[in-house]
């Protein structure tokens, strides 16, 4: 599917693990220079989904491409093009910060001095660069998402998949990340990150797909998907959520 | 919504709760999963044997009706298990700890339920079954020997030592446990590991030795005083009465039994800072960061490795050995295991048996069969070494890193460290035992036998791997994992030992020509085994990325 105008097309792709369906056939269509969010509840499939996308996670069924690149069929050529912040996942967290960028610069087949140089300019931008020879493994949290996404960023790919990009980040590394990204996509790079906080995701998204039970519910523009309505208010009408009636829980 | 202040005392919690937690955790770790049941039974199956030979064993003074043979058996035998208790876990297998203490850090559990409930789940499981079973073998004979009293008294002391050596294994790998994660202890840690390592074979040596002995009776000394510890002292107590000494039947359950809580207060306390969890790592290491992040990522040993994929992941294992408690361990472990069983082979007569040691009669045949046993030993640490990444392993995946970049890599910086150390317990070997012109011979068959070890184990690190709890307990493992472990070692070990057969074969009827030849067929052999598996396994790993990831997933 070589096609200019996306960066990554998701055909019909499915997952069930031990005979649950965790994702059931997502066709998405992510347009080249979007910033694109993916919404969904907790469980909807969303990590499942961009594992499946990246490469992480074979499919039951389906297929996608990222950048023209089959990315089940062509891994090797698909993969350099694109970085990935995954949720969930550990980083090789004995090793420092620099250290850790050095060795993703490395894996990534870049020169040796363009890695010190993005490493350097990358950690002072994140604010890591006062961490030192600490290990990841004794970072925070929030340090530990900064610097995964640097890793990401290193080999300036063309897309970005994060997941969870904003989760355990306190305002000012999330403000940090954000102008990050906005400058990113502005420069014709693409993005796409999952996430359950409206707020973030109706303020920089320019395209938003709704992900529940393993399936998309609703996928446009953020303007499309929204309408008149706020976010929060669509999405809970899709996710299909139940509100308090004010009777439950009255023992608290 | 009023909070109300009905506050009721809550139900307490009782050790019942984590025993059924246990046993719900090894059911649902069951479902769907075949092979894993498989292996449980092979576990209990193998348990069940060592648990009847053991109460037979145990029972025969009894039958045959040998107060000395009853004090022989119960404090020696009873002894070595109590001490295996203590060291194996350590060393060889770890510990269950499917129901993770630090998981218990938020609820209202106070420190003494949360001991005794953990040390109530600790004893569900086969080998604290196994125990039960074959030490039981013990009331029979002190029933035959002293009647119904000494029987009871027994029993008492029999669940007694039950409860000691689950207690010891829990208590020593969770303090083992919090010195490795000490930045400032660990090295300590390490040390005393390789002690206990070391403390095993002396001891399978002594008792070979007793075992082939014809005058059993010169061990009764021994055995008398290991009555009196704690780790002899509950298998003893019902000898004592049938003896007629029902004094020290009470002292010697007593010592048990204080034992035990002493055990117990001492695993709480270490408990107590595996739950606040890494927080505690003592001074955080120097914040500056001299050089650029690449010469940083590189150690030095490592100066001349290119800056690419390969020198990456190269560079990276190199530290990882080091700084990652859980291999560290491995490293160590296999470090005392090497050295001690060449000496044992090679000169183990001299030092431990009765012979003079002017008779001690080397030869180039046993030298050899040491070595190789070295060499493959060696690498076995490999067998699961995705499984010590977890999913941190996922970058090399979303980077592309190609099969045979990944696998060489990884072999390379392994050899980094075992190299060396088996050349040093080759060459080491060979002047103790007199004989440098040998050296050749036990170079050549070391590098042959770890090349084809590192192949062997690569290609079961791909295909058999398993997920390591995300603990901060090195010792740790899954409910079933070790036998996984075990069984696994056991195959690598064999394939490693069939690949070079060919080094075998030269030992056994080359001849004088050998002890040159062996050297450059060696090394021409082993390097040649491990680039080709680095090649057939790194085709094994492209096609196999993702299934690798997810089987070293923990499952939370």
């Amino acid at each position: 599917m070589k096609d200019d105008r996306f960066a990554m097309v998701l055909r019909g792709l499915a997952k069930s693990f031990d005979g649950k369906v965790a994702v059931g056939g997502v066709d998405l269509d992510v347009p080249a220079g979007s910033f694109y969010g993916l919404l969904g509840p907790n469980g909807a499939g969303k990590t499942t989904t961009l594992s499946m996308a990246v490469g992480l996670l074979r499919p039951d069924h389906g297929q996608a491409w990222v950048l023209g690149h089959d990315i089940w069929a062509d891994p090797i050529q698909a993969k350099r093009l694109f970085g990935v912040l995954p949720d969930g996942v550990r980083l090789f967290d004995r090793l420092s910060g620099a250290e850790l960028l050095a060795y993703h610069g490395l894996l990534r087949g870049m020169d040796p001095t363009v890695v010190d140089q993005r490493a350097a300019e990358l950690l002072d931008v994140l604010a890591l660069a006062d961490a030192g020879q600490t290990l990841v493994v004794d970072y925070s949290a929030g340090m530990k998402k900064k610097i995964g996404l640097a890793c990401a960023l290193l080999h300036a790919p063309r897309l970005l998949v994060l997941d969870e990009p904003f989760e355990a980040v306190d305002p000012v590394a999330a403000a940090l990340i954000r102008d990050i990204l906005q400058r990113y996509v502005a420069g014709g790079g693409t993005v796409i990150f999952s996430s359950h906080v409206m707020e973030v995701v109706e303020r920089l998204c320019s395209h938003v797909a709704i992900l529940a039970g393993g399936v998309i519910r609703r996928v446009g523009t953020l303007a499309e998907v929204r309408g008149e309505r706020s976010l929060e208010d669509v999405f809970v009408e899709v996710v299909g959520g139940r509100t308090a009636t004010g009777e439950e829980l009255a023992w608290l | 919504m009023a909070v109300t202040a009905s506050v009721t005392a809550p139900r307490p919690v009782s050790p019942r709760h984590f025993v059924r937690l246990k046993l719900r955790i090894l059911g649902n770790g069951f479902r769907g999963q075949t092979a894993k049941v498989l292996l449980f039974v092979a576990g209990v199956l193998a348990g069940l044997f060592y648990a009847v030979a053991g109460f037979f064993g145990s029972a025969l003074p009894g039958l045959a009706g040998s107060t000395d043979a009853a004090v022989l058996v119960a404090a020696l035998g009873g002894g070595v298990l109590a001490l295996s208790w203590t060291l194996l876990p350590l060393v060889f297998f770890g510990v269950d700890e499917s129901v993770d203490p630090s998981r218990f850090a938020l609820l209202p559990v106070s420190r003494r339920t949360l001991v005794t409930g953990l040390l109530a789940a600790a004893l569900i499981g086969v080998p604290a079954a196994a125990t039960l079973i074959a030490t039981a073998g013990l009331v029979l004979c002190a029933g035959l020997l002293g009647g119904a009293a000494a029987a009871l008294v027994q029993a008492v002391g029999v669940l007694l030592g039950l409860l000691f050596c689950v207690a010891v294994s829990r208590a020593v790998t969770s303090a083992f446990a919090t010195l490795l994660r000490s930045r400032r202890t660990r090295d300590l840690a390490a040390v005393l590991l390789a002690v206990a390592a070391a403390l095993i074979g002396p001891l399978q040596i002594a008792l070979n030795r007793a075992s082939a002995d014809t005058d059993w009776r010169r061990f009764l000394p021994l055995a008398e005083i290991v009555g009196w510890t704690p780790f002899g002292a509950p298998y003893t107590a019902g000898v004592e009465v049938a003896d007629g000494r029902y004094w020290a039947a009470p002292v010697k359950l007593l010592i048990s039994a204080a034992t035990i809580v002493v055990l117990l207060w001492w695993w709480s306390r270490t408990l107590e800072s595996a739950m606040i969890g890494t927080a505690s790592t003592g001074k955080a290491a120097k914040r500056t960061a001299p050089g650029a992040p690449v010469a940083l990522l590189f150690p030095k040993v490592l100066s001349w490795a290119r800056r690419d994929q390969f020198g990456a992941v190269l560079a990276r294992e190199v530290r990882y050995w080091w700084r990652d408690a859980r291999r560290r361990a491995n490293l160590i472990t296999f470090a005392v295991a090497a050295l001690f069983v060449s000496a044992m082979v090679n000169f183990g007569d001299a030092i431990w048996g009765t012979e003079p040691t002017s008779e001690v009669s080397a030869s180039p045949t046993t030298f050899a069969l040491s070595m190789i046993f070295v060499g493959t030993l060696g690498a076995v640490t490999l067998a699961n070494q995705f499984g010590f990444d977890g999913t941190a392993y996922a970058a090399d995946v979303v980077a592309g890193v190609r099969g045979r970049v990944e696998i060489g890599a990884r072999a390379g910086a392994f050899a980094v460290y075992v190299l060396p150390l088996v050349l040093v317990i080759g060459v080491l070997v060979g002047f103790l035992i007199g004989e440098p012109g040998w050296i050749p011979m036990a170079v050549g068959t070391l590098v042959a036998t770890f090349g084809c070890g590192l192949a062997a184990n690569s290609m079961l690190s791909v295909v058999g791997a398993y997920a390591l709890p995300e603990t901060s307990n090195p010792f740790a493992l899954n409910t079933g994992a070790g036998m996984v472990r075990g069984l696994l070692s056991v195959v690598a070990m064999l394939v490693s030992v069939a690949l070079a057969i060919p080094m075998l074969l030269g030992a056994l009827f080359a001849g004088d020509v050998w002890l040159w030849l062996a050297l450059p067929i060696g090394l021409v052999y082993g390097v040649g085994a491990a680039w080709l598996g680095s090649v057939i396994v790194g085709d094994v790993l492209d096609r196999r990325m993702p299934e690798l990831l997810l089987t070293i997933t923990p499952r939370r």
